[in-house]
């Protein structure tokens, strides 16, 4: 019953957490220098495992697109398959747990190590705030470059795809690629795209909300750090399932 | 009146009552130390002065505002009169010295021509004692001491109305910790700074102090000049200094 009450604490203080943030991406000075650094960061840095998560990710639903299409006689659906599966799911949940395990843990850790040895306490006592100065750039960089790095995964699977689809598994490519363009809609995308920029916004806002708050030292900040990619994983996959029940009715 | 006015403040972490109704006041261009054992709650008391803790009880108030009832937007603004120097120096370690220093400059003054602020960076670390040299170093390159002349190099380098200092010479040699001492009068006598200063550095206190107070128990357990405390008569206070006064 504690850990339940202790739970619902966490999340109403998440929930808090949030709204400052908010309020404080509103006022002045803004500082682009953060901003584009963390993007660099969390996006740039992301780009190549994303990438190769997506080629490999593409690569086995081509495989077993072809093997369940093919006892019907419609292999030539699996460019389609595989396009829509990338983009309006695969893509969006694989990065943001691909961007959770790779920058959520080190945006926790760095700003509980800060936390830890007072260095958020320095921020303060020279009139910056830290949900300003620390929170704001890292929580809009993952919000904006999380459906960018999704794009990638998606480019780089769809590309797998074709290349597992018409080199092994022998698809011819005309059809792949025109049952892709018949089934892939606009809405598809946009459907995946809002899926990556919610879990960008929720991603950072753990992993900022976990390292800010850390305390009791290195093995306080070890278990922020596990929390958040926890909490990070088990939130993008509800809020998958939420936003694709609300889509798709 | 009084710069800094602490009345009646009470602070308990669970169970633990960790201040007990401390009131004190700092006069404005003045020296006032909080003298304790580990543990006494020196560093709880500094931090409700700049506002990172909140009191269960009682108020404080700097420059005749309340910063007790402060948040967000209001609080940070408050703080502009400050600068502080941590107990670990508390240099962010992702910049290099002359980030850190340049930090509450740039914050402060964000339209200030790069070679003044360059300028300024390096007058302020000269002050203690550091040259050109440690410039592009990283906090993880440095000696402690360097750690704390780097942190007092930043809370200086803004010339705040007050000067917090949690254990400065704590960890530092006596020439370095002498210096440290120096700088804190030097502030005093050449701009006027008030500084708030928490220490068990029993020397480095009667060197730096107007006024003084010694903690116990939560608790102001006597307070007045140096001279004053020295012959106060609370037991507890009496033990504190004979220790040290018997070794010199």
């Amino acid at each position: 019953m504690r850990r339940v009450r202790a739970a619902f604490e966490d999340f109403g203080d998440l929930l808090l957490f949030a709204g400052e943030s908010f309020a404080w991406a509103l006022r002045p000075p803004l500082r682009p220098e953060l901003l584009l650094l963390q993007m660099a960061a969390i996006g740039v840095g992301s780009t190549f495992i994303v990438a190769v998560t997506g080629l490999f990710a593409g690569m086995v639903l081509a495989l077993q697109g072809n093997y369940a299409m093919r006892q019907f006689g419609a292999e030539g659906y699996v460019g389609g398959f595989v396009a829509i599966s990338l983009v309006r799911e695969l893509g969006p949940v694989f990065t943001g747990l691909m961007v959770t395990g790779r920058s959520g843990s080190a945006i926790t850790t760095e700003l509980g190590t800060m936390r830890v040895t007072e260095q958020i306490d320095a921020m303060e006592s020279m009139a910056v705030n830290p949900i300003h100065y620390l929170v704001v750039p890292r929580v809009l960089a993952a919000t904006l470059m999380m459906p960018v790095l999704a794009m990638v995964f998606s480019g780089t699977g769809y590309l797998g795809g074709y290349l597992i689809g018409t080199y092994v598994s022998f698809i011819p490519p005309g059809p792949f690629i025109d049952h892709t363009r018949r089934m892939l809609e606009v809405s598809d995308v946009l459907h995946g795209l809002l899926k990556a920029v919610v879990f960008g916004a929720v991603v950072s806002l753990i992993a900022t909300h976990r390292g800010y708050s850390a305390s009791g030292g290195a093995r306080g900040v070890g278990e922020a750090t596990t929390r958040a990619v926890v909490w990070s994983s088990v939130g993008i996959l509800i809020l998958d399932y939420v936003i694709t029940f609300f889509a798709i009715g | 009146m009084a710069m800094i006015e602490v009345r009646d403040l009470w602070k308990a972490f669970g169970e633990k009552e960790v201040l007990r109704g401390v009131d004190l006041e700092v006069e404005r261009g003045r020296t006032f130390v909080v003298l304790g054992a580990s543990g006494s709650g020196k560093t709880v008391l500094l931090k409700h002065v700049i506002g990172l803790l909140q009191p269960d009880r009682g108020t404080v108030a700097v420059d005749g505002v309340e910063m007790s009832g402060l948040r967000g937007l209001a609080l940070t603004e408050a703080r502009r009169v400050f600068g502080m120097v941590f107990q670990g120096a508390a240099l962010f370690d992702s910049m290099t010295v002359f980030d850190n220093v340049a930090f509450p400059l740039r914050e402060k003054q964000r339209r200030l021509p790069f070679p003044e602020l360059e300028e300024r960076v390096v007058e302020s670390l000269r002050v203690v004692d550091l040259g050109d040299d440690v410039l592009d170093l990283w906090p993880a390159q440095l000696s402690g001491g360097m750690r704390k002349r780097v942190a007092l190099a930043r809370a200086l380098v803004a010339e705040p109305k007050v000067v917090l200092y949690d254990e400065p010479t704590t960890g530092l040699d006596p020439i370095t910790s002498d210096s440290v001492d120096q700088m804190i009068n030097r502030a005093k006598e050449r701009r006027g700074v008030t500084s708030m200063v928490i220490s068990h550095d029993i020397a480095s206190a009667f060197r730096v102090a107007d006024r003084l107070a010694v903690l116990y128990d939560g608790r102001i357990a006597a307070q007045g000049t140096p001279e004053e405390v020295r012959r106060s008569e609370d037991p507890y206070v009496q033990r504190f200094l004979a220790l040290w006064f018997e070794k010199q």
